[in-house]
């Protein structure tokens, strides 16, 4: 028999107590592995989602001159030579580039006014802006057709099939984009190749969107590496949208480990509570355990080994339910929808569960400390006489 | 063997209680002493200083000449584990432990590998005659069985002394005088010195030696020279009259 059996045997002995300490500390190391599994598979979801945000890095001249606010995005009457984009492709982290999309913008007179013109890839700005809704079609390339957004329409009462007269040139709208909420709404989008015609701008383009795969690599370095590629431009990377997310995804997970914390804490103090409760109720046996030559060691560690067990159960307990919370409970609470195969393909959070199981097992530890050391300065005689 | 020079134990500072008050005596190897005394005489106090669990106040207590207050709270504690058995008047076995498990506590804190321990164990409960009833919890034992099993665990240890406590101080008579003669056997056929602690003079009997302690002094040591319970009635009135005054 060794000192471990005498804690193990012991802690059985009171069954409800042993359940009251497990179900304390396997909640609070669900509450963390749910948590920990939950903001895992969200930020891998979000980097997932990275090319449906649209684009993460700008391509612009590097001197600007003058400035039109373009949301955002200042672009200037500078521009860059068409033949340079094919250049990005050639950066180290080219794998890493889902979508290029050059524009070239002007203003072209309209009536007594202007109209903002976009030139445009539309296959590319398709893909780059998944969130547009589009009524009728994508114009083609090298035909004059627009698309327009939904308050140039409405101000100017297009509709799909009429022509518009810009510039000089008839185009056929061919699609009108749903409300936007963004400058997208007052533009009208033209192949790239008409509106250089339209701008007089031959072989140009004002700006090149870029959206960047980046799970794996910072798209600083992207934009980093494109700068390197084209000397003549300057591209600044967007990190706003992911961050937004990002931060989302940390302050909800900070407050859950907040939560998680709290309780570890709160089932410490449960612990270290109804150990030094039993020490006073095991007064006799830690006299009998010292009158059987137990040294000071021997008896904290009686004490330790019986925490220790709580917490090692507890974790794996806690991990099984964490785990369970994870996928069934938190996505009903927190409102995110994860499923077996999110946990499944994020392997990532595998490293929760030894980290958890050992924050448990610290957090008993430490539990057992005060009690322990208690225990161990307790006077035999004393003890065996029945007092403190 | 045990050598105690001018111990003395005094709890609480005012008022004190002087629970012990110079005692010098020396028990041989394989002897086998009786303190009697009325109660709150001192004799539990002197078991716990011979035994290494309690400092005196003043003098020395030595153990094969190692001066045991001198050892560390450690090292004291390895001295019990390797040389002291102890049994207690209510034989303090660990209620969630069967009478097996109890007898093994003691190795749990020694250095004899976890494979020996069983065999150890199943050893000393045979020599107690109690190997049948090796898995019951003690709330499953009579008292005199539950005795066996804490003199089982004294002894696991293979220690040279014994230290024991109103042994019997909670058995019917007849029970009691087979736990005083398992007690006597230890010592004579293992050679194991015991201090029995005892106000019962049909207990004391079983001893080479009498030591009678009066408020924490002792009065007389006498030896005994027949063992064994009933011869001792015929010995001499002297003998009787010191059993008597205890």
């Amino acid at each position: 028999m060794r000192v471990i059996d005498i804690a193990r045997k012991n802690l059985s002995r009171r069954k409800w107590r042993l359940i009251f300490n497990l179900v304390g500390i396997s909640i609070s190391v669900a509450i963390l592995v749910s948590t920990s599994v939950i903001s895992h598979v969200m930020r891998a979801k979000v980097e997932e989602e990275i090319d449906k945000l649209g684009a993460n890095i700008v391509v612009t001249p590097k001197y600007e001159v003058v400035s039109v606010s373009y949301g955002s995005i200042i672009v200037g009457e500078s521009t860059i030579q068409e033949n340079l984009i094919e250049k990005i492709y050639t950066i180290p982290n080219s794998a890493n580039i889902a979508i290029v999309s050059p524009k070239l913008y002007g203003l072209a007179p309209y009536g007594n006014g202007s109209l903002l013109i976009v030139g445009i890839l539309p296959e590319n700005e398709r893909m780059l802006k998944g969130w547009w809704r589009i009524n009728g079609f994508l114009p083609e390339s090298n035909r004059d057709q627009a698309l327009v957004g939904s308050a140039v329409a409405s101000s100017l009462g297009l509709s799909l099939g009429v022509a518009l007269v810009v510039n000089g040139m008839q185009l056929t709208v061919t699609g009108i984009l749903n409300e936007t909420g963004s400058i997208d709404d007052f533009s009208v989008f033209i192949p790239l190749d008409v509106a250089q015609r339209m701008l007089n701008k031959p072989g140009v383009v004002s700006v090149i969107d870029v959206a960047a795969l980046c799970k794996n690599c910072p798209v600083e370095l992207i934009a980093q590496q494109i700068m390197d590629a084209i000397p003549e431009v300057k591209a600044t990377p967007i990190k706003q949208a992911i961050h937004m997310r990002m931060e989302v995804t940390s302050r909800l997970s900070n407050l859950s480990l907040l939560l998680a914390s709290t309780l570890l804490i709160v089932s410490c103090v449960f612990i270290m509570n109804t150990m030094l409760a039993s020490i006073y109720e095991r007064m006799r046996e830690i006299g009998i355990f010292m009158s059987m030559g137990a040294d000071d060691a021997n008896i904290r560690r009686i004490f330790m080994l019986e925490s220790l067990i709580l917490g090692g159960i507890g974790g794996f307990l806690g991990v099984g339910l964490g785990l369970i919370l994870s996928l069934f409970i938190n996505p009903i609470i927190m409102n995110i929808s994860i499923t077996v195969e999110d946990v499944l393909y994020n392997a990532e959070w595998l490293s929760v569960i030894p980290l958890s199981i050992a924050i448990s097992l610290l957090v008993c530890f430490i539990a057992s400390l005060y009690p322990a050391w208690k225990a161990s300065t307790v006077d035999p005689v004393e003890a065996l006489r029945g007092g403190m | 063997m045990i050598v105690l020079k001018n111990v003395s134990k005094i709890y609480g500072k005012s008022p004190q209680v002087v629970a012990l008050h110079n005692v010098t005596m020396e028990v041989k190897k394989g002897e086998f002493l009786a303190v009697m005394g009325p109660s709150g005489s001192g004799k539990s106090t002197l078991l716990y200083i011979i035994g290494g669990l309690l400092t005196p106040t003043k003098g020395e207590v030595l153990i094969n000449g190692v001066s045991i207050y001198k050892l560390n709270s450690r090292e004291r504690a390895k001295l019990r584990q390797e040389k002291i058995g102890f049994i207690f008047q209510t034989f303090e076995l660990i209620p969630y432990l069967t009478a097996l498990e109890n007898v093994m506590v003691p190795l749990c804190f020694s250095k004899i590998p976890n494979s020996k321990h069983e065999e150890k164990a199943i050893k000393a409960l045979n020599l107690v005659g109690l190997t049948n009833r090796a898995s019951h919890k003690p709330s499953e034992l009579s008292g005199g069985e539950q005795q066996r099993v804490s003199i089982a665990r004294a002894i696991v240890n293979d220690p040279s002394i014994l230290l024991a406590d109103e042994p019997t101080g909670n058995l019917d008579q007849k029970t009691g005088a087979e736990i005083m003669h398992l007690i006597k056997r230890l010592n004579e056929e293992k050679g194991i010195t015991v201090i029995l602690v005892t106000h019962d003079p049909s207990k004391a009997r079983f001893a080479d030696k009498v030591a009678v302690l009066i408020d924490g002094q002792i009065m007389k040591i006498e030896r005994l020279r027949n063992m064994g319970g009933k011869s001792l009635r015929d010995k001499s009135g002297n003998r009787k009259q010191l059993l008597e005054c205890a």
